[in-house]
């Protein structure tokens, strides 16, 4: 029974979702302000959690940074419509996912199941010390530089396979351009968004994922890394 | 505007001057004459000669040559007839008076003449010291912060006092001459002087005025006067005077006028653009601040209902009845809330354009209260209002349905930042030191209060702390309200915890409510 803090200011918001999440089987913790928020990760440690960016004490994005200064817990941020600044600025905070407002359960719960199972996958050895990752039918061998498919081995250069390692490293989670640039190509990269969808395009070619189902676009935000059995409802 | 006097520059009525002169220097004459009548036979023939310079020279220094050269004469007659032997007739006898009368003629006329010409160098001084004072004050109209309205005005007052023009009218391009649907491009901006008449306002802005009105003398109506106002190369209006004949020193000075007119014009006109340009941003500012507002605080209920109803459809089977219940209510408060957001917004709106109407009744009290109530719907529950009306309060004169919405909105307000199920306590007092013409009423509540760098800000609907938990609109339009009813509000920053909104209504100084 996974334990989901849930972080927002408005009541109503909060008892739906208390309602709706424990009819589902989660253990529901709620936080009406940033400081409370940060406080029940630290004690209660929660599998999840829910994050409203706009809350009355502490900024949003402020709540995820704080947060991922001692714990790697997946944070889905709560987002208005056209936000999508502060959507890229979470998720550079450390966020995982976001949704926008309003949302259906349907949604909601299929972003949390991806959050909750990429992050048990990654527990255990820590991301950086992983030599093999498997991500539905991928499988990515770090140490021979190798990636497979359903078992048959993919052709890949080197940057291909960096960003493809990059992404199943943090498969579930919403890398932005900003990130994947930095990471996969080096600090001195940060707008080139052209070079991620060029090299996105090679990947799906080769993975045969043309629509995009596995390796997800984020429209205006980057790219997501999700089996293919259960994509998410498509955003917005 | 400084006061002008009557009267053309270069003298009007010189005629009527010279009389005048004319009339002082024989009446001096006659009262001389009539002085040295008595004793002529007494006299050197010489005194009278040197006496009856006196006339002649005060009507040379009155009125000039003419007057001079009358006196010269007719004191040379009177000279001639009552002062030289034999008297009473004009015969001179002696050649040595033949010499007196020469020369009493001869130096009257140069002195008259010396005189005369000083006189005019002074008219003169003074003619150019008038002219530079009507630059002067033009000039001061370009430099003071008129509106472009107040300098038209200005400019052909100005031109009115100082030429006396029948009328004088100052022709613009129109604005905008589409919106106007006259189809003119010109239009009288401000007129001085008489009254135009239709015939006068169709012949200035008729078609076809601008090649012939850049002229100074205007063929069609040769008593009208029409010079351009230009700024490089580019005409700015027309200034045109009615029934007016101008002497070449008068047009170079009205020409003079014309050019610092039309700067000062051109001028006030990009002045007045740049205001309305800063007047639409602001317009707009306001505007995009209440679409964010209203977006926001639209929002954040059709969240809760939207999330609720998903739920209730995808979850049913594993919903309780109590839990089905609790979003069913959930979802009917978020939709009152979305209800009274929008009349908010209504009001809002008729408040920004004007149409709101203060329609001020005698209301009690504890009316009002039920009347916040029942706006609210179910979102504070009534259990929650603790209710304190004092014995003897006046009834407050106000307009009920905008004030029971803003006494809404501050218990809204205080629900939202407060616990559940913590007292919210309503009271209202006669305002101290109002004497007894206002009635106070506060909300307190139990949250953790405002800060106090945001006791300002909650009332302002621009303010917006990071991105997010703001204080919505509601008290924007509480503010909006009490202050269409006279009032004030605002944050009590005494109170010990919690946060206590005050907001002052007028009241009935007459009646008090019924026990």
């Amino acid at each position: 029974m996974p334990k989901v803090l849930v972080v927002d200011d408005d009541p109503s918001l909060l008892k739906a979702l208390r309602i709706g999440l424990t009819a589902r089987g989660d253990e529901v913790l709620t936080a009406h302000s940033g400081v409370d928020a940060v406080n029940q990760v630290a004690l209660a440690g929660p599998d999840l959690v829910i994050l409203d960016l706009g809350l009355p004490d502490l900024d949003g994005l402020e709540v995820c940074r704080r947060i991922r200064e001692f714990s790697g817990v997946p944070i889905v941020v709560l987002s208005a419509y056209g936000d999508e600044r502060r959507k890229v600025e979470a998720l550079d905070s450390g966020a995982d996912d976001f949704v926008t407002k309003p949302f259906g359960m349907a949604e909601l719960e299929a972003r949390l199941r991806v959050a909750l199972r990429h992050a048990a996958a990654r527990q255990g050895d820590g991301p950086e010390h992983t030599t093999d990752i498997d991500v539905g039918d991928l499988h990515v061998d770090l140490v021979h530089h190798m990636a497979t498919l359903s078992g048959a081995q993919l052709q890949l250069t080197a940057k291909e396979f960096e960003l493809l390692a990059y992404l199943a490293r943090h498969a579930g989670k919403v890398c932005t351009h900003h990130m994947i640039l930095k990471d996969v190509w080096g600090p001195g990269y940060g707008a080139e968004s052209n070079y991620v969808r060029v090299y996105t395009h090679r990947l799906r070619k080769k993975m045969g994922d043309e629509e995009g189902r596995v390796l997800k676009t984020v429209p205006g935000i980057g790219y997501q890394l999700v089996p293919g059995d259960h994509p998410p409802a498509p955003n917005e | 505007m400084t006061d002008v006097t009557p009267g053309k520059l270069v003298t009007r009525g010189t005629y009527q001057h010279n009389l005048v002169g004319i009339a002082v220097t024989l009446a001096g004459l006659v009262a001389l004459v009539a002085l040295m009548l008595p004793f002529r036979s007494h006299l050197s023939i010489a005194i009278p000669a040197l006496v009856l310079v006196v006339p002649a020279l005060v009507g040379a220094v009155i009125s000039g040559f003419p007057a001079g050269a009358v006196g010269t004469v007719a004191g040379f007659l009177a000279y001639d007839w009552f002062f030289l032997p034999p008297y009473n007739t004009l015969t001179v006898r002696s050649p040595q008076n033949w010499i007196a009368l020469a020369v009493y003629a001869v130096v009257v006329l140069i002195v008259a003449q010396l005189v005369s010409k000083l006189r005019g160098a002074r008219e003169e001084a003074l003619r150019r010291t008038e002219e530079s004072e009507r630059l002067f004050e033009l000039s001061k109209a370009l430099i003071g912060d008129l509106t472009l309205s107040q300098l038209l005005t200005h400019i052909v007052g100005t031109v009115q006092s100082v030429f006396m023009p029948r009328w004088t009218a100052l022709v613009l391009p129109d604005a905008n001459p589409e919106a106007s649907g006259s189809g003119e491009a010109l239009q009288v901006a401000a007129s001085a002087g008489q009254a135009m008449n239709d015939d006068d306002l169709a012949s200035v802005t008729s078609g076809g005025g601008q090649a012939r009105s850049l002229g100074l003398v205007d063929d069609r109506a040769p008593r009208r006067v029409s010079v351009a106002l230009v700024v490089s190369l580019r005409p700015v209006g027309i200034l045109v005077l009615q029934d007016v004949q101008l002497a070449e020193r008068e047009r170079s000075l009205l020409g003079t006028f014309a050019n610092q007119a039309a700067l000062a014009v051109d001028r006030a006109q990009l002045r007045d653009q740049a205001l309305r340009a800063r007047l639409l941003e602001e317009v707009d500012r306001w505007r995009r601040a209440l679409m964010g507002a209203a977006s926001h605080d639209l929002r954040t209920p059709l969240a809760s209902i939207k999330t609720a109803v998903s739920s209730l459809r995808q979850d049913h089977t594993r919903l309780g009845s109590e839990d089905r219940a609790e979003l069913l209510e959930l979802i009917e408060l978020q939709s009152d809330r979305l209800a009274r957001l929008l009349t908010n917004l209504l009001d809002m709106t008729r408040i920004e354009s004007g149409a709101l109407e203060l329609r001020p009744t005698a209301v009690a009290f504890d009316e009002l209260v039920a009347e916040a109530m029942a706006s609210l719907g179910g979102i504070v529950a009534p259990g929650r209002i603790m209710v304190d009306e004092p014995q003897g309060l006046p009834l407050l004169l106000l307009d009920h349905v905008l004030m029971s919405q803003v006494l809404a909105n501050v218990l809204e307000n205080a629900e939202r930042l407060s616990p559940d199920d913590s007292v919210i306590r309503v009271a209202a007092r006669t305002a101290p030191g109002s004497a007894a013409t206002r009635v106070e009423i506060s909300v307190t509540d139990d949250g953790p209060g405002i800060a106090r760098q945001d006791r300002e800000r909650v009332f302002d609907m621009f303010s917006q702390n990071g991105g997010g938990g703001r204080a919505g609109l509601g008290l924007a339009i509480a503010k909006a309200f009490v202050e269409a009813h006279g009032g004030l509000i605002w944050i009590d920053p005494d109170v010990e915890r919690g946060a206590r909104v005050v907001f002052t209504v007028p009241c009935d100084t007459l009646v008090t409510a019924p026990a």
